[in-house]
């Protein structure tokens, strides 16, 4: 075997599985930075996006057996967070979901363009949170998390075509928003 | 929201190539590509790597832990419903309201009771039940023989209590009930059969 060589997700499994729980830490490390930017962008919010994914990670590691495939660990983890997302969006209604807990502040020596880049981010979250929490999910997947529409089945549970309408209506959305603010 | 040009979403899904397309859809295209670009940007953090590890190497909680946690946690719930079917809802609430359904058959009071009476009499021409319940006056109750095929019966309210009766084929044989829960002997020798009416409701 390769010792310098990472191990794949189905070895890290495997592992856990085996009784290295300590493992799981290297699942973690993998992943926490998608899943994180993911739910921020679903919730909103930093701090609300960390709450989801710790208590996911933590999810995936007590239910790391029913992990049909292993090699599809990422997707797997996707579609925890996804799902807590969602529930924590129906508890919550989106009027509530900050969208200015960590508000670009000028700082002296930001420069112009990073300014600028601030404000169009900023922009597009405000387009973002605008969409259904569904089309807002199909268009990061899409388009921000880098997945196929297949994997994109696998994360949400619905069918490739009504995957590919929510994005396309996302993307309608989104254009005329930031049309607006041209 | 206006529908954008399908050549957008073709570029988008990798269908097409972005330089084929006109300045204005290419423009556009760039737009959602700048948006998702600038939505990919990492999020500053710190590790989760230490938070989770701390919570996983914590026992799981007892099914039953878990069961009380769910009990005392406050839930949402959420009902979506269409303002049509609501409507509708509402309207057969208050018409059942306002006009509450008839139950078909005979009203029963507190103290009543049903009393069946069955009688097989092949060729009779009607049948009649009396008893204490109307004084031994024939004709108050009426048996019939719906199907033609010699058994009569009839379904009658009376108040709780037992009753002593027989019946009177066409107008003039007494006989008494041998399908009666018990037979008993009246003063001019003859068996009265006895009915117990029990009460409906209890």
């Amino acid at each position: 075997m390769d010792v310098t060589r990472a191990p794949s997700d189905a070895e890290v499994v495997a592992r856990v599985l085996s009784g290295d729980g300590e493992a799981f830490a290297l699942v973690v490390r993998r992943y926490e930075a998608g899943l994180l930017r993911f739910a921020a962008r679903m919730l909103g919010g930093r701090d609300a996006a960390a709450d989801a994914v710790a208590e996911s990670f933590v999810r995936a590691y007590r239910h790391l057996a029913s992990c049909r495939d292993p090699a599809r660990l990422r997707t797997w983890l996707y579609r925890i967070v996804a799902n807590r997302c969602k529930s924590h969006l129906a508890r919550r209604p989106i009027a509530d979901v900050s969208l200015d807990e960590a508000p670009p502040v000028a700082d002296p020596s930001d420069t112009a363009a990073s300014l600028e880049r601030a404000e169009q981010l900023a922009l597009v979250r405000r387009a973002l949170v605008r969409l259904s929490p569904e089309k807002r999910e199909a268009f990061l997947l899409k388009h921000v998390e880098g997945l196929s529409y297949e994997e994109m089945a696998a994360v949400t549970g619905e069918r490739i075509p009504t995957l590919k309408m929510r994005v396309h209506r996302a993307r309608e959305a989104l254009l005329q928003v930031l049309e607006e603010h041209e | 929201m206006n529908a954008i040009d399908p050549r957008i979403h073709q570029a988008l899904d990798g269908e097409l190539a972005p330089a084929t397309l006109s300045g204005e859809l290419r423009q556009a295209v760039e737009r959602l590509v700048t948006a998702a670009a600038l939505l990919a940007t990492p999020i500053p953090a710190a590790s989760l790597e230490s938070r989770v590890m701390v919570l996983i190497r914590r026992p799981a909680p007892s099914r039953a832990r878990r069961l009380l946690g769910w009990f005392v946690a406050p839930h949402a719930v959420t009902f979506r419903v269409r303002p049509v079917w609501s409507l509708a809802f509402a309207a057969v609430v208050a018409l059942l309201t306002l006009f509450p359904m008839r139950h078909e058959g005979p009203d029963i009071g507190e103290h009543e009771g049903i009393a069946q009476f069955v009688g097989r009499f092949p060729g009779a021409q009607s049948v009649h039940a009396v008893g204490s319940f109307n004084d031994w006056r024939p004709g108050s109750i009426a048996l019939e023989d719906v199907d033609q095929d010699g058994v009569w019966r009839a379904t009658v309210v009376l108040p709780a209590g037992a009753y002593e009766y027989m019946f009177v084929v066409d107008g003039e044989r007494w006989v008494p009930d041998r399908l009666a829960e018990r037979l008993v002997a009246d003063e001019f020798g003859r068996e009265n059969s006895i009915v117990i009416v029990r009460p409906a409701r209890r």
